[in-house]
């Protein structure tokens, strides 16, 4: 029929035979290298991972040491025939240090140079005094008596005692002294000093003592940022997804919003930053740090994320149930929100939520927009000035105190927390609503 | 609007008369001068080779090609004398009186309830409950499908087999009371048990309604239709009567075709 003569193989020829071992070795090295790569991947994850867990795990605890304190009378005052905000009050006017220095004399006699005492005093977190507020007002019969309380520790002891600062260095060039250190260790012996939970860390905002820095600000910031994010970002993404998809004519117009659309997911975050701050803070004068603007920025750069998925999502409903609605009479619009929408919904949240762990993490934007200030009260409403997570991390990054260390790793962790649980959310989400056809 | 009438030999008015239809995907003239007539209480098969455009006429006459915007459709195609492609007429209401069932079954990943009450429910078919559980019941069992599945109605379309699938899709498509049914190729998924049930039903349902059918098996246009009308390269060949077309086609390649020398 032919005169081209096909060759037959032959298997056992020694050629074949090498063509044979040369495409297994091809396989072989390939998944080598593949293994090398991912191995190294796996190693950097465990090395970022491993350094932020070891630093970041002692910022989970703190620092407290027992101290009896005489509830002076003379000091506090006359309380009696006083209603509960007006003892409130009184107890802001009184003078807690005076009560802590007279206990500290008491425990420590030889202790008389106002320097000494100053020293003394500074084991303790300026925060202790809040800790005596704290037990007078809870429990106003105290006063007159001696009661053992337990006050926040310092950074500088708190490292001491955690073993961040050594003491085998030289006087000059610790925070901590060889006085101050003796004194400690009388503690120590008494068995005075302990350690717990530290849940100063989530019930606090930020601080410059880093004993007395926490999260919940940053956290609470976050949150309300990111609300408002997904309240602008969702249904905008969604709508804007829909139409793109499923209404708008195909021709050079949509094509270009497409391209755009695309490229906006690649624009770097700061860019949205400098954005935010032209449009809504330039031009329609919104308050600044606010977790609003902070949120609406996010919300530009959230938008192609979930405009992209979205239209995945709804690209994927097979066309055999959009036939068989239309067939059935349903109108294009019935046809999109009663078939295509909802197979279409566990890709689109899958997409948004991944697009909100993006935003979670964000720093960049919010630094042009003003959210990089320092913040100690926890936000009330979208419009009071905040902070997030991310950007507290970054502040804490930047403070020069030891004892910021291991809250800058800690907040890590929590962040990380807030992440994989999104990403967790996420995954379930897909796997508990997808619908086979 | 311009009432045409048109009467077969029987003296019969045709339910669909297709006149002069062309169409026109892009560039590409996929159908070429098509004049058909379908009667009700018939089943009319569409046959021909792959590609000649059984299944483009087929979604002519619910306008289902509205949906691919290339595609272009002349000439007239009246049901019950009304122009279909006329503005006048609303193509929802077009498509609730003329059913369409698909190649592969295509049920909703819903229940198999809400599968065959979507119709009713988004054309206002019932008022009520009852009404609406009366209409699901019935419409199963025309499709005879309603001993299999009655006591499991809320368990999802999806789970049923290929066969209970496509039962399930025209009971989906006769429960909003069509006047004709679209069938494009409903058995070519579908095991030779599943085929011989559904074509049961074709049978039977051919007594209510105007049934035009897609088909690659010439076995079944032969069982189961009254009119046949072979289609190639776009031209609708020949049509007449099923028993005359395959006992004595006149035209040569219909000849070969059915005979199985071609296509």
């Amino acid at each position: 029929m032919t005169d081209i003569q096909i060759k037959q193989v032959d298997w056992k020829s020694q050629s074949q035979q090498k063509q044979l071992k040369a495409r297994y070795t091809k396989e072989r090295n390939f998944k080598i290298v593949a293994i090398f790569c991912l191995s190294l991947a796996l190693a950097a994850l465990i090395v970022v991972l491993g350094s932020i867990l070891t630093t970041g795990i002692s910022g989970f605890k703190e620092t407290r040491i027992n101290l009896n304190i005489h509830m002076d009378k003379a000091i506090i005052g006359d309380i009696t025939g006083l209603t509960e905000t007006e003892y409130q009050q009184h107890l802001i006017s009184i003078n807690i240090n005076k009560i802590l220095i007279t206990a500290l004399q008491k425990k420590f006699p030889d202790v008389k140079s106002r320097r000494d005492v100053f020293n003394l005093l500074k084991l303790f977190s300026i925060g202790s005094q809040g800790d005596i507020r704290e037990i007078l007002l809870t429990k106003p019969e105290l006063i007159g008596q001696d009661y053992e309380i337990s006050l926040l520790a310092s950074s500088n002891v708190d490292m001491l005692i955690k073993g961040k600062i050594s003491r085998d260095i030289e006087q000059a060039n610790r925070k901590i002294s060889d006085q101050q250190i003796a004194w400690l260790d009388q503690f120590i012996a008494e068995d005075k000093i302990k350690t717990g939970f530290n849940w100063t860390f989530f019930k606090n905002g930020d601080s410059r003592e880093p004993e007395l820095a926490g999260i919940k600000s940053a956290t609470v910031g976050s949150l309300i940022t990111l609300f408002v994010t997904f309240i602008i970002s969702f249904p905008i993404g969604v709508g804007t997804a829909i139409y793109l998809e499923e209404f708008a004519p195909k021709n050079i117009y949509t094509d270009i919003i497409e391209i755009n659309i695309n490229n906006l997911a690649a624009v770097p975050s700061i860019i949205f930053g400098i954005l935010g701050l032209a449009i809504f803070i330039g031009f329609f004068n919104l308050p600044r740090s606010a977790p609003l603007v902070g949120g609406l920025t996010l919300a530009l750069m959230t938008l192609p994320t979930i405009i992209i998925t979205a239209r995945a999502a709804i690209k994927a409903v097979p066309p055999s149930i959009k036939e068989a609605a239309i067939a059935l009479g349903a109108s294009h619009m019935q046809m999109v929100f009663h078939h295509v929408l909802p197979l279409s919904m566990p890709g689109i949240l899958t997409g948004s939520i991944i697009g909100m762990a993006q935003a979670l993490g964000e720093t960049a934007p919010l630094l042009m927009i003003g959210m990089v200030a320092f913040i100690v009260d926890t936000p009330q409403s979208i419009v009071d000035a905040s902070t997030v997570l991310p950007v507290q991390v970054y502040l804490w990054a930047d403070s020069p105190e030891r004892g910021f260390l291991e809250k800058t790793s800690a907040a890590i962790m929590v962040l990380l927390l807030f992440l994989i649980i999104m990403n967790g959310l996420a995954i379930w989400m897909r796997q508990k609503f997808e619908k086979k056809w | 609007m311009t009432i045409v009438k048109s009467t077969n030999i029987t003296g019969q008015t045709a339910k669909i008369i297709a006149d002069k239809v062309n169409v026109h995907y892009g560039d590409n003239h996929a159908l070429k001068d098509i004049c058909l007539d379908i009667n009700s209480n018939e089943v009319t098969a569409l046959i021909g080779p792959s590609g000649c455009g059984k299944s483009t006429f087929l979604r002519c006459l619910n306008r289902m090609n509205d949906i691919i915007e290339s595609c272009r459709v002349e000439g007239s195609i009246t049901l019950d004398g009304q122009n279909i492609n006329s503005k006048k007429i609303d193509v929802v209401e077009l498509r609730a009186r003329v059913g369409m069932v698909f190649q592969k079954p295509n049920p909703f990943p819903k229940s198999i309830y809400d599968n065959i009450a979507y119709g009713p429910r988004i054309h206002g078919l019932s008022s009520n409950k009852e009404e609406l559980d009366h209409i699901v019941h019935s419409s199963l069992k025309k499709a005879g499908l309603w001993n299999e599945v009655h006591d499991r109605l809320e368990s999802s379309g999806t789970s049923l087999s290929g066969g209970q699938q496509q039962r399930l899709c025209i009971a989906r498509t006769i429960a909003i009371e069509p006047e004709v049914i679209l069938m494009d190729e409903p058995c070519s998924a579908l095991d030779p048990i599943a085929t011989a049930i559904i074509e049961e039903l074709i049978e039977e349902l051919k007594n209510r309604y105007a049934i035009v059918i897609v088909t690659h098996s010439m076995q079944q246009a032969a069982r189961i239709s009254q009119k046949t009308a072979f289609f190639h390269l776009g031209k609708l060949l020949e049509q007449g009567d099923t028993k005359s077309i395959f006992t004595n086609p006149t035209h040569e390649k219909t000849k070969d075709y059915i005979t199985g020398r071609y296509g």
